[in-house]
């Protein structure tokens, strides 16, 4: 931006600043920028208050609108495209034409004054434009009067950075984009808008040949419809150069963490809060894009380059959340770049002040050697010797100690010695009258220091005690870089779709089809933990593929309930309840804590006065990290925090009056069934579970006596786990964070399912503490044999279990068939044989079969109890035999059956498995006959 | 090592024209908000009588709080929290407006009675 051509005609302005210098009388402040006086510019801020302050509505309403406008089409014609505009608008007044401007300018402002309808003297040589300009220039964009902080100007310096400078423009088009749209929307014809854009274009077309008679003729429609015409095209090239950025996501989502919590509001409009705000936002997103250009390029460091200043840190410390570093100069700024206290000597000393997010960056330790590029702005305090450096964003850190000496801390980050809160009995003074109390504070404050060292319990190993401080303090590439004191809640293993890692960072897990090609990451796990920390937040941390499942145990005992540093993570996504209901109602189960959490107050003294817990967070992160990210901390056994799983009982769990609650419990698994694919553990499992609970008496509130479970395919079984449930044996299991909703149990992302030893003390399982005291009790009681089932039921929901009896009412003869097989090993696979026509060789066992089992498949009919219902049930073989006349099927030729033989007879009590239920037209239900 | 912020802030308030621009760097995010109280002019300084003085700042929810001049302490929550439990900040939003309006002159005068005055010093006023 043509920076420079301004300042060189800045002294031809003459000027007014603000609108009651206009209004109250002829007053010429024109001075030269660069030699502003603080005294000056102060009286002109305070004219600005006042004149807030001072006039009337209506005139407020007029003069600061337009201002603003005229301010915004200044700020924006630039970050558009044409640089020229800029020239035009704000300064064709004072251009190189020095003979032309008095007359015009009086011109110009003539006719703004009798569009305005104000009556006004001619002679006034005052633009309002050219004064809203200079203000703008003044208070709020900062370029010229100080050439060390200017941002703009140093970037056209290092003229190398093409696109360095093209960033700024892109952010400068984001913001003002973002922020003013509305106002540029065509439609919106308030009356100060269009005046306005009337007046902008005046100021271009004036700069060319505008002379007063034409503006005084001009009809005011004319005007505005070429303003609004312009706003037009001004809108439609924004929005092309917004959809054209390719930096405004990133920047946007860099301060996402720090926004987001933020309310959005609406600054007064032209004051110095909105003004602070957008060079703030120019500021941001010219930092990011600094950085990611920094980290792009980082082996080329640039320290030729004037004005970097090349230092070494010799000790930091922490103060207000910023950080401090006392540094010494390593060599000379480079020639050619004058700063105004320029750095001369060489080992100088000095200060360096970094704010949280640079510092977070930056992670300076002693004998790093960080680089800071301008602009930089140095201050000098009476009574210190060195300088402060200030505004130091563009931070890099060229070579880190910690880094090469990294051989037995591999997290050796150093935490910077945090200093005591200053005094709050001593005001700042604004003038030099308290300069001596000033000193004798500094005194003071030095021998408190001496006195408490504030957080110094942990000495080095300070950590930071809450996720969303770190996540806050983030770096760009989305790193955290401090460490985190958390709790492991929970340990859990997700299943990995593949081994494409964008896959991994969404961890919902897509059905497995049969025919999911096999990879050689099929059926990996990953291991995940969802900890918390001491201010109660929570955040799932996705670490290593796990080599094999059943290491998860290994790890359970390892980690979950202790306290453990996280270290090394980066931040995947911000997941909020809506989006992942299955993950919150983990945290639900887990809120409130056990123990009262932090109120995020630093000082332990606190927790007395903490707030009891509210509702439970409505939001998390989703963290990714490496097998050593999670380190338990020496010398705990169990966080007073962790809040186990409570093993319930399944009748408790069953009778609960929740909707929706995740629950553990140890069950007997009596039935399983594989839903939708051949093999366990790829598809779903549905389980019949049931307790002792379950099985008792049950005199008060009769309940169900078995439970079904279905585990999801995102649920990760244990190779132990598979195969208890590939055995046809009842087995044992506990089943940890399963959810119960809508009356069904289901194992999901997060639940365990682990494989009970027989043995109840033997259980040395995953949960250190008072889990196993917990579930020896229900174990101490057995199971009946044989288990109890509940009588078929109107109610019963499919994948259930139900005893049944009644009489055989009907025969389905399509679906009644009988085959035969091997009498030695049961196979159905066999070879007629050429010879004899009734032999057959058995495939399987490669015996020759001469006396063929005859197995039959037969669903029949049943009436029961219930009335009103169609009950069809697939009989068993040993059912059937006893149904059918036994004798006949051992002889060599299957005589086949009347249905009438089979009709009236009574069969049961059966065990059933429910596959279907329809209730439309009239209840039908679909049953299989079980051995249990 | 001693602690230099509140230098550095005093420093920064003394040459607040030369400046400016570093504001929101020591002071952060209350900066922008204090620059918007500034703006609406919501800083009074009131006197009494007596001669004492005590600042009103009307803060964005239309609460009033009164600092006092004679030392750092405003009863806002945020004060409480970032300055006093965390130690993460100098000031709060509405001591930086009452620095930033005294630095710019566009403090509003008022006067009360020592009555008034009084009573809004032990904090039992709601004037």
């Amino acid at each position: 931006m043509s920076f420079g051509k301004r300042k060189r005609h800045y002294k031809d302005i003459k000027c007014v600043f603000f609108p009651d210098d206009v209004e109250n009388g002829l007053q010429k402040v024109g001075r030269e920028p660069t030699a502003l006086s603080s005294v000056s510019s102060a009286k002109s801020w305070k004219k600005c208050g006042d004149s807030f302050l001072d006039s009337p509505l209506m005139k407020n309403l007029n003069s600061s609108g337009r201002k603003l406008s005229a301010i915004r089409k200044l700020a924006q014609s630039p970050a558009l495209d044409s640089r020229e505009d800029l020239v035009n608008i704000a300064w064709s007044s004072s251009g190189s034409e020095q003979s032309d401007n008095e007359t015009q300018e009086q011109h110009l402002s003539r006719g703004v004054v009798q569009q305005q309808q104000r009556p006004r003297r001619p002679s006034r040589p005052t633009a309002p434009i050219q004064s809203y300009t200079r203000a703008l220039r003044m208070l709020g964009t900062d370029k010229d009067d100080l050439p060390v902080i200017d941002t703009d100007s140093d970037l056209d310096e290092s003229e190398e950075d093409v696109d360095e400078d093209s960033g700024q423009q892109i952010s400068d088009c984001e913001s003002e984009s973002f922020d003013e749209k509305p106002e540029d929307l065509p439609p919106k014809t308030n009356m100060a808008e269009q005046e306005i854009s009337g007046y902008a274009s005046d100021g271009e077309s004036f700069g060319h040949t505008m002379t007063s008679s034409r503006l005084d003729s001009e009809s005011c429609p004319l005007l505005t419809g070429e303003g609004s015409k312009r706003s037009v095209s001004d809108w439609v090239r924004s929005a092309q150069a917004m959809l054209q950025t390719p930096q405004k996501s990133f920047a946007r989502q860099s301060k996402t963490p720090e926004d987001s919590a933020k309310k959005r509001r609406k600054f007064q409009s032209g004051g110095l809060a909105e003004r602070l705000n957008r060079l703030q936002s120019r500021q941001r997103s010219a930092v990011s894009f600094w950085r990611h250009q920094s980290i792009s390029d980082a082996s080329t460091a640039t320290v030729d380059r004037p004005g970097v200043l090349v230092l070494e840190v010799l000790e930091v410390q922490e103060e207000c959340s910023m950080q401090l570093a006392l540094c010494e100069h390593q060599r000379p700024p480079g020639e050619g770049h004058q700063h105004e206290n320029p750095v001369s000597e060489e080992r100088a000393r000095m200060l360096v002040l970094f704010n949280r997010e640079t510092a977070a960056q930056l992670l300076p330790a002693p004998r790093d050697i960080i680089h800071i590029y301008p602009p930089w702005q140095s201050l000098s305090i009476e009574g210190f010797s060195c300088d402060i450096i200030l505004n130091t964003h563009f931070s890099q850190k060229v070579f880190s100690a910690s880094k090469l000496a990294n051989t037995s801390t591999p997290r050796g980050l150093f935490s910077a010695e945090r200093c005591s809160p200053y005094s709050l009995c001593q005001t700042f003074g604004l003038e030099d009258a308290c300069r001596t109390t000033e000193e004798n504070d500094a005194k003071q404050v030095a021998a408190l220091d001496a006195l408490c060292s504030y957080g110094g319990s942990g000495g080095l190993t300070r950590h930071c005690l809450s996720l969303l401080e770190a996540i806050e303090g983030l770096g760009q590439a989305g790193s955290v870089g401090q460490d985190v004191e958390v709790v492991v809640q929970r340990v859990y293993s997700i299943p990995v779709p593949d081994c494409s890692p964008m896959t991994i960072l969404k961890p919902r897990v897509p059905s497995r089809s049969s025919t999911t090609p096999p990879s050689a990451e099929k059926g990996k796990t990953r291991l995940c933990v969802l900890v918390q920390d001491s201010y109660g937040m929570f955040s799932v941390v996705q670490l290593h593929l796990l080599p094999h499942k059943d290491d998860l145990h290994q790890y359970c005992r390892m980690w979950q309930g202790r306290t453990c540093v996280l270290t090394g993570i980066n931040v995947v996504q911000r997941v909020t309840r809506e989006r992942r209901t299955r993950l919150f109602s983990l945290i639900d189960s887990l809120w409130p804590p056990v123990m009262p959490v932090k109120d995020h107050g630093n000082t332990p003294c606190m927790s007395s006065e903490s707030r009891s817990a509210g509702p439970a967070p409505s939001f998390c992160y989703l963290l990714s990290g490496q097998e050593n990210s999670v380190e338990p901390v020496e010398g705990h056994t169990v966080s007073p925090l962790y809040l186990p799983p409570t093993t319930q009982t399944l009748r408790d769990i069953l009778q609960t009056e929740l909707k929706s609650c995740r629950c553990s419990f140890i069950a007997t698994v009596i039935y399983k069934r594989i839903l939708q694919s051949s093999d366990v553990g790829q598809g779903e499992v549905c389980l019949v579970l049931t307790d002792p609970s379950l099985q008792e008496e049950q005199p008060e509130r009769p309940c169900r006596r078995t439970v079904a479970l279905c585990v999801n395919t995102s649920c990760v079984l244990t190779s132990s786990v598979l195969e208890a449930l590939k055995s046809p044996a009842a087995c044992r299991m506990s089943f940890r964070d399963a959810i119960r909703e809508h009356g069904v149990v289901l194992c999901v992302e997060q639940s365990v399912v682990e494989v009970c030893p027989v043995a109840p003390e033997v259980n040395s399982s995953a949960r250190p503490n008072s889990h196993s005291q917990s579930l020896s009790e229900p174990e101490a009681k057995t199971l009946p044999q044989p288990v109890r089932l509940d009588p078929v039921s109107p109610e019963i929901t499919p994948n259930s279990l139900c005893s049944l009896t009644g009489v055989i009412v009907g025969v389905d003869e399509n679906t009644a068939y009988s085959w035969p097989t091997c009498n030695h090993c049961g196979s159905d696979n066999l070879e007629m044989l050429a010879d004899r026509a009734e032999n057959f060789l058995c495939v399987s066992c490669k015996a020759v079969v001469d006396r063929p089992n005859t197995r039959i498949q037969l669903e029949v009919f049943l009436s029961s109890s219930l009335t009103n219902c169609t009950l069809k049930v697939k009989l068993q073989q040993k059912t059937i035999m006893s149904i059918l006349n036994t004798a006949a099927l051992e002889g060599t030729e299957f005589p086949g059956y009347d249905v009438e033989n089979v009709l009236g007879k009574e069969v049961g009590p059966l065990a059933v498995y429910v596959r279907v239920v329809t209730r439309k037209p009239a209840l039908w239900i679909g049953l299989e006959e079980i051995s249990l | 090592m001693r602690s230099f912020l509140p230098e550095v802030a005093e420093q920064l308030f003394q040459d607040i024209q030369k400046y400016k621009n570093t504001k929101h760097f020591v002071f952060g995010p209350c900066a922008l908000q204090a620059l918007d109280l500034v703006d609406q002019c919501s800083v009074t300084c009131l006197s009494s009588p007596s001669g004492r003085k005590a600042f009103q700042v009307m803060g964005g929810s239309e609460r009033l709080y009164t600092c006092f001049v004679s030392c750092h302490y405003c009863p806002c929550p945020a004060f409480a929290y970032t300055v006093l439990r965390r130690n993460e900040g100098l000031l709060c939003k509405h001591i930086l407006a009452v620095y930033l309006c005294q630095a710019m002159g566009v403090t509003q005068q008022d006067s009360v009675s020592d009555q008034q005055m009084s009573a809004l010093l032990s904090g039992t006023a709601a004037l």
